[in-house]
């Protein structure tokens, strides 16, 4: 089961990288070097604490690193932050919109908050499924996709796959079943890191 | 109540002493049936069942006992094109896709009251004391006013026959439910009275054994109904018909992981109607009606630990009706009717600031023309004048048209509507373990300020002074179909209907609490439509079997949604990958609670010689979204749909001397489907053993 899972995952990002070197290749005319990068990051563990992530760099931030503006995301249980305001030292913004990943081409030109006090910049990622099954759960919203300003003023796009190890198929009985549940607190996302400064996500 | 107890008493003993049998229901034979085919519920007149033009069901008292039901949700469920609902506030119906707010239950043509949440508990109704029950389909808010959206259900209670009468029929068995009626009637040329007793309870049955808690808690319910009635000559003649409901349910909750609460909730509901007709020649007749209905519920739930309050709530209502209607024939082929009425409503609830009350007036106006024999017209309208709403004008036109003397083509458009009811416009409700609050319209502006006062509200979503007025939800409606029937064996119906509906009611926030919850009021906001087809045939196979199957397909969309998926706005995740997708039209499921197919299968064998009848019934439900998992607000996705599943009820019966007793067995859900998570009104196999006994002198 985890492998078709890991597998399929692996399949379409690979799907969507080709597909989306295929859009690259259609809609310019004279190709200009993209410093897009995109990676999906599986089961990213913080189930013993805060995590950070660094998307300039694609790797988790660890140690002192976490009291500096080298992270953009850290994660907090249900709770994400973005490394500014009440969360850090940095200048990270974010706001999330209503698209798929793969059809938002731009980031928008504003509206980016940075974290305050009972009103982080990312909120409505997910639902609690309360008593309706699968009980207890943490299902990821589909559609939202968070666009980031990072420190360093470069843009990227994220989007939360699952809160649960392994990426598990959430409309399974085992999944419904809390003794068979995987363990929370394990991220798996993708995201498309721009390099070059512009808006631009093709 | 001492009234009943006496007719009670003088039931029982005229029972011992009785002499002659009266012939029960069951095999009235098929040609004096089919002269009585007439109904009153579509145009508030007697007419022919072939010639109404508008989709009307006719369920006679016959077809129930010998299908062995004695409640009101029970005989609906088997109904083709309706669908009984299964909800924490009560067993109501769908019809047309409709929610069951938009459905009339009358008693006797007078509308019940007693709603939670919009749904009335069907099962409040007997069904052992009725001649028939009309239903219409499509709206009939041209002579019913608010809440006819759907249809209506009208309860037709017995008329007495001659000389004295009585009865006494009782069903016993699984999960301790038992249901006993005793009936006693005199009538004379002038004269008539006759009372009707019903006891219904139940032990109550729970779904998760483990959990210690009743998923329906045991309940004893007692319904009551006098009708007199007296002849002063042939021209004038005044009846009464008084109902008294009461039920008394014991609870059990799980509060929270350790704590439990448990108490007593009690519903009251009683209707008196006086009725004055007088006829003023052969083509001019007027019917003055007075209506009064209250309906008291009580529950006071302690916690079993400390027997601290848990929640304690009361809800009083009144409806009180004066109307006036003459019926006038102009020509032998043009009918009018004309009718105005005035309304008096209250309402005092624990989670109303004040008492509240409703003043209405209305007026109606119908013309029955048959230009040719063939061709019948109905024309009408009705204005209500409300205090609190926009006032209403509900016109309707529909037609029928004998093609032949077997097939009938029928249509009708005509506009619904059903008025915010006081919870939308006067609810002031704060959730004590959540900590969300409710606002109706009319509170909204005061509830906000003080809990602004109160240091409660972080931030305000929108002002309550730009709020607008809450309108009335409205739908125009059209239904087309055929009733067909070239033997005396076979009648095939169908019925093609599109309703649009405009400005549901419906709740959203207007300011967040700084406890995270929001506060919310109501709003006229979506628009939807529902569309199909129904279509029923019944069909005498040889002399004792007849076999009848009816069908709908059903679509119910939220029109804002699919503008929505339409502008590449809406998305799901992938179950396997867990990757956004954006949603086309095709995976759109419509509307919560609504299956596209729903059937049903019904054989019946009588021997007649014998006095055995078998009844056997298989019915449908298609799969419907219950709920949303995926976090788009819409079902889309496979597992956010029930499982289709089918009921079989049969039942089993014969009558013993000369068909004063009938003894039956009845099951419910053979098949034993359970949903236990997702289905909360069906428990399962349910056996039952009744007996029925007879008698007039």
């Amino acid at each position: 089961m985890k492998t078709i899972t890991t597998m399929s995952l692996a399949l379409s990002t690979a799907v969507i990288l080709l597909a989306s070197s295929c859009s690259k290749d259609n809609n310019d005319v004279t190709p200009v070097v993209s410093k897009l990068t995109t990676k999906t990051v599986a089961d990213l563990d913080g189930s013993t604490g805060n995590v950070y992530y660094s998307l300039s760099t694609g790797t988790q931030v660890t140690g002192a690193d976490t009291a500096t503006n080298k992270w953009d995301l850290k994660f907090k249980s249900t709770s994400i932050f973005v490394n500014s305001g009440t969360s850090g030292i940095g200048t990270t913004q974010g706001q999330v919109v209503s698209s798929t990943f793969e059809t938002l081409l731009a980031a928008p030109a504003d509206g980016y908050k940075a974290d305050a006090t009972g009103a982080n910049a990312i909120t409505g990622w997910y639902t609690y499924t309360a008593d309706t099954a699968p009980t207890h759960a943490i299902l990821t919203v589909p559609g939202k996709i968070f666009v980031i300003k990072t420190s360093a003023g470069n843009y990227a796009k994220v989007e939360m796959i699952s809160y649960y190890k392994g990426n598990p198929n959430t409309t399974t009985a085992d999944f419904a079943d809390l003794t068979k549940r995987p363990a929370s607190r394990f991220y798996t996302f993708r995201f498309a890191y721009q390099g070059d400064g512009t808006t631009s996500f093709k | 109540m001492h009234i009943y107890i006496s007719l009670f008493l003088l039931t029982a003993l005229t029972v011992t002493n009785a002499r002659a049998q009266q012939r029960d229901t069951l095999k009235k034979d098929s040609a004096s049936r089919q002269l009585k085919e007439v109904v009153i519920t579509g145009t508030r007149t007697l007419k022919s069942l072939q010639q109404v033009p508008i989709p009307i069901t006719r369920i006679t008292s016959e077809e129930i006992k010998k299908r062995g039901l004695v409640r009101l949700n029970e005989v609906l469920s088997e109904q083709t094109g309706m669908t009984i609902l299964d909800d924490p506030h009560g067993q109501g119906i769908q019809i047309q896709g409709f929610d069951p707010a938009y459905t009339l239950i009358l008693i006797d043509g007078l509308p019940l009251i007693g709603r939670s949440t919009g749904i009335l508990e069907l099962s409040r109704i007997t069904t052992n004391n009725i001649d028939r029950i009309e239903i219409v389909k499509g709206p009939t808010s041209s002579l019913y006013g608010s809440e006819a959206m759907a249809g209506v259900v009208n309860i037709i209670t017995n008329e007495p026959v001659k000389g004295f009468t009585g009865g006494l029929a009782g069903r016993y068995g699984t999960n301790k439910t038992a249901d006993l009626s005793v009936n006693s009637a005199y009538k004379t040329d002038k004269f008539y009275i006759s009372g009707f007793v019903n006891r219904y309870s139940s032990g109550g049955y729970t779904l998760q054994p483990s959990s210690g808690v009743p998923t329906v808690s045991p309940f004893e319910g007692y319904t009551f109904n006098g009708k007199t009635a007296y002849k002063f000559d042939d021209n004038t003649s005044l009846r009464l018909s008084v109902r008294y409901y009461t039920n008394n349910q014991d609870s059990r909750f799980l509060v929270d992981d350790n704590r439990y609460a448990a108490g007593k909730g009690t519903e009251k509901d009683f209707n008196i109607a006086p009725v004055l007709t007088h006829r003023f020649s052969k083509k001019d007749v007027s019917v003055l009606q007075l209506y009064r209905s209250t309906y008291k519920t009580n529950s006071d739930i302690r916690y079993e630990d400390n027997g601290s309050v848990y929640d304690q709530t009361y809800f009083n209502q009144t409806f009180n009706r004066g109307e006036i209607q003459n019926d006038y024939a102009l020509t032998g082929n043009l009918k009018l009717t004309a009718g105005a009425g005035g309304q008096y409503e209250t309402v005092e609830a624990t989670r109303y600031t004040k008492q509240q009350s409703f003043t209405s007036g209305y007026g109606y106006f119908q013309a029955d023309w048959l230009p040719v024999k063939k061709l019948d017209i109905i024309a009408g309208g009705r204005y209500d004048a409300h205090s609190v709403y926009k006032s209403q004008f509900s016109p309707k036109l529909a037609a029928s048209y004998a093609l032949s003397s077997k097939l009938t083509i029928l249509g009708s458009a005509g506009k619904g509507y059903k008025a915010p009811d006081f919870r939308q416009l006067y609810l002031n409700f704060t959730n004590a373990e959540v900590g969300y609050s409710v606002f109706g319209y009319e509170e909204a502006a005061a509830g906000i300020q003080r809990l602004q006062q109160e240091g409660q509200i972080e931030t305000v979503l929108i002002d309550p002074s730009t709020l607008k007025r809450l309108n009335a939800e409205s739908s125009t409606s059209f239904n087309f179909g055929y009733r067909y029937k070239p033997t005396d064996k076979l009648y095939w119906t169908t019925n093609v209907f599109r309703n649009n509906i405009d400005n549901l009611i419906e709740t959203a926030a207007i300011a967040i609490k700084t406890n995270g919850q929001s506060v919310f009021s109501y709003f006229n906001l979506n628009k939807v439509f529902t569309q199909g087809i129904e279509t029923d045939l019944s069909y005498q196979l040889f002399k004792p079997l007849q076999v009848a199957a009816g069908f709908q397909y059903l679509e119910a969309y939220d029109q804002d949604v699919l503008d929505q998926i339409k502008a590449g706005e809406v998305f799901t995740k992938d179950p396997e990958t867990n990757l956004t997708k954006v949603i086309k039209r095709s995976d759109y499921g419509g509307l919560l609670g609504r299956s596209k197919y729903t059937w049903n299968v019904r054989v019946n064998y009588l021997d007649e010689k014998t006095g055995i009848n078998v009844s056997v019934r298989a019915i449908y439900r298609g799969r419907y979204g219950y709920k949303d998992s995926d976090g788009n607000g819409i079902v889309n996705r496979d597992d956010e749909y029930t499982k289709g599943y089918v009921l079989v009820n049969a039942s089993l019966s014969k009558m013993f001397m000369k068909d004063a007793i009938r003894v039956q067995l009845t099951a419910q859900n053979l098949l034993n489907y359970k949903d236990s998570l997702v289905i909360l009104n069906l428990p399962g196999r349910l056996i039952y053993a009744g007996l029925a006994y007879n008698f007039s002198k």
